[in-house]
């Protein structure tokens, strides 16, 4: 059973339920869900919430009113950067949650869960690889949808549309030009 | 190390099982069978598989950061392009999810024509599947019968949007054009021909001892691990588990149509087979009962803050030139929140979760591929098969790597 504590915030987002969890307990909490019913993870993913200039204070720091009382969650209310997303669904009551958790730092790092969610080894090596969250414990976390010396986390809100050097454009001249020791 | 023709092949030292030692082999990524560029890393004992690495991103295109960079509306025509054998579905996926996010309900006929699009797509990405499929296990007619009726299928999608492969017909806040008087005829004569060409593709397949015997206890699934794998389409229902979002969390009103969802219980490739060709006959009852009720009436929402006013209003109207002005220079913006929205394409719940902050274009939109997690379940399939079982066990997986790498 998942306790009263580990959940910081719930609410309802155009039809669908969600809670919101401390980074630290996520996989308490998920395992508590999982014994619950939700035995499936439909998807993983991240959020990046840069352009949220309110960020600040410790993490579940306060309920969001508004989302309190069942409204959409406010977008410039976001303690962290990065938001993690877990899709989980009951495949025998079908019913779903949404289960956020969110992280910051250095690269910004939470647990895996893959070893409870098959499915989620996938989304987590590609969450890192798109967004450079790292998760701890996963067995093989690699760059799976990008090169593997791919330099940077295309999805990420700091990483701009055509930064990369588009090959027969007027760039490619300079880019096409090996280093002398190659 | 030795190389021939593209094949990378290591020795791996470890002995076994048939005196010899195992090898580790490159597969892909170029490789015709593996419909798209996947690259597969496998361990070989002897013709035996011990081990299966997917190496995926050949395909990568990076549609989820150009959605962010799209407003509402224009995002449309990139969602056509990952799944590209299933491109109204894709749309559906998407244009519900916005229509959830602003509170939206399209009108009776567009819910109708949306789902007369999707039952054509998916009979079109079964085709596909099964001509290709046939043609690598050795019935090479497969695909010029397929590919035949699938001509059909595109022909209408000319007829109803000008496109044949990446329609973008079905938007948020209804589709693209009212379905014409030809469309309908065409509908109506391929629903009658339709399922003569099924009895005619089981013909050369349902008893075919070669390609019974390719596939009837290849790549077995069991319902366990399908459902811990997060299997889902024809994947799960092979393995003998009634999953079909149609039925189970029904949208666009597929709760009002009578149609059986397809199980087998073989739970191999041969299962996944009889699935998909149930589903085809399914999905033209389906067809069949759409175009017998296609009510009339509008196939867009009446509001002018979301989709643009019919031309003629623009030369008698200031309003319907301002809202003209606004819906091509900004867009339309959408209340903030979050939503996931799961629809069955021809290869599983094609979902697709959409984050607004309120503002014209999306903060983010993420594609929850079937393919992508029905790849993840190859190596529990194929273990301890023989490598050329393996090509039947990726064929009745029917990953589009598009979808894959989106």
């Amino acid at each position: 059973m998942i306790v009263d504590t580990l959940i910081i915030d719930r609410g309802v987002s155009a039809g669908d339920a969600w809670i919101t969890v401390p980074s630290e307990s996520v996989r308490d909490a998920l395992s508590g869900l999982r014994s619950e019913g939700y035995r499936l993870m439909t998807f993983l993913t991240c959020v990046d919430h840069l352009a949220d200039a309110s960020r600040g204070g410790a993490p579940g720091e306060g309920l969001r009113p508004a989302a309190a009382q069942g409204g959409p969650p406010p977008v410039d209310d976001f303690p962290k950067r990065f938001e993690i997303v877990y899709q989980l669904r009951n495949l025998e009551s079908r019913e779903q949650l949404r289960v956020r958790a969110f992280v910051d730092g250095d690269p910004p790092k939470i647990d895996s869960v893959q070893d409870m969610f098959p499915p989620a080894n996938w989304d987590e090596r590609e969450t890192y690889d798109l967004f450079g969250i790292v998760f701890n414990g996963h067995p093989d976390l690699t760059r799976i949808l990008m090169p593997d010396d791919w330099v940077g986390h295309p999805l990420r809100r700091d990483y701009p549309v055509g930064g990369e050097t588009v090959e027969f454009s007027q760039e490619h001249e300079k880019w096409q030009t090996a280093p002398e020791d190659a | 190390m030795s190389e021939t023709q593209g094949v990378t092949i290591t020795k791996t030292g470890q002995a076994g099982a048939f005196g010899g030692e195992i090898l580790t082999v490159n597969f892909g990524p170029h490789h015709p069978s593996t419909h798209g560029v996947l690259r597969l890393i496998v361990d070989l004992d002897g013709e035996q598989i011990r081990r299966i690495k997917p190496v995926i991103g050949y395909l990568h295109t990076g549609i989820e950061k150009q959605m962010e960079a799209l407003r509402w509306q224009q995002g449309v025509v990139v969602t056509d392009r990952h799944d590209y054998l299933s491109p109204p579905i894709n749309n559906l996926a998407y244009a519900l999810a916005v229509e959830k996010l602003m509170g939206v309900e399209v009108p009776p006929r567009a819910q109708v024509l949306r789902v007369i699009m999707s039952e054509l797509t998916r009979l079109s990405s079964h085709l596909v599947w099964m001509g290709t499929s046939g043609l690598e296990l050795g019935a090479m007619s497969m695909l010029m019968y397929c590919f035949r009726e699938r001509d059909a299928i595109l022909d209408m999608n000319e007829e109803i949007s000008g496109f044949r492969m990446h329609t973008s017909y079905i938007r948020p806040g209804g589709v693209f054009a009212d379905a014409t008087p030809r469309f309908l005829e065409m509908l109506d004569k391929f629903i009658g021909t339709m399922p003569g060409h099924v009895d005619e593709y089981e013909n050369l397949l349902t008893m075919n001892p070669i390609w019974r015997s390719r596939t009837i206890g290849i790549g077995r699934l069991s319902p366990e691990d399908a459902k811990v794998l997060g299997a889902s389409g024809p994947m799960i229902r092979g393995s003998g588990i009634a999953w079909d979002l149609r039925k189970t969390m029904p949208y666009s009103g597929y709760e009002t149509y009578d149609f059986e969802v397809a199980t087998s219980n073989d739970c191999d490739c041969y299962g996944r087979y009889l699935v998909r060709i149930k589903e085809m006959r399914e999905s033209v009852k389906i067809l069949r009962q759409a175009l017998d009720r296609l009510p009339d009436g509008p196939v867009n929402v009446d509001d002018r803050k979301m989709l643009p006013p019919p031309r003629e209003e623009l030369e008698t109207s200031m309003e319907a030139v301002i809202h003209h002005f606004k819906l091509f220079t900004e867009g339309y913006s959408v209340p903030a929140g979050d939503v996931y929205v799961a629809v069955e394409s021809g290869r599983g719940e094609n979902g697709c979760y959409v984050v607004s902050d309120g503002t014209h274009k999306p903060r983010r939109v993420k594609f929850r591929s079937a393919s992508f997690v029905n790849l993840q379940a190859l190596e529990r399939m194929a273990l301890n098969h023989m490598v050329a079982d393996m090509i039947a066990i990726i064929g009745t997986a029917d990953a589009v790597l598009g979808d894959v790498d989106r």
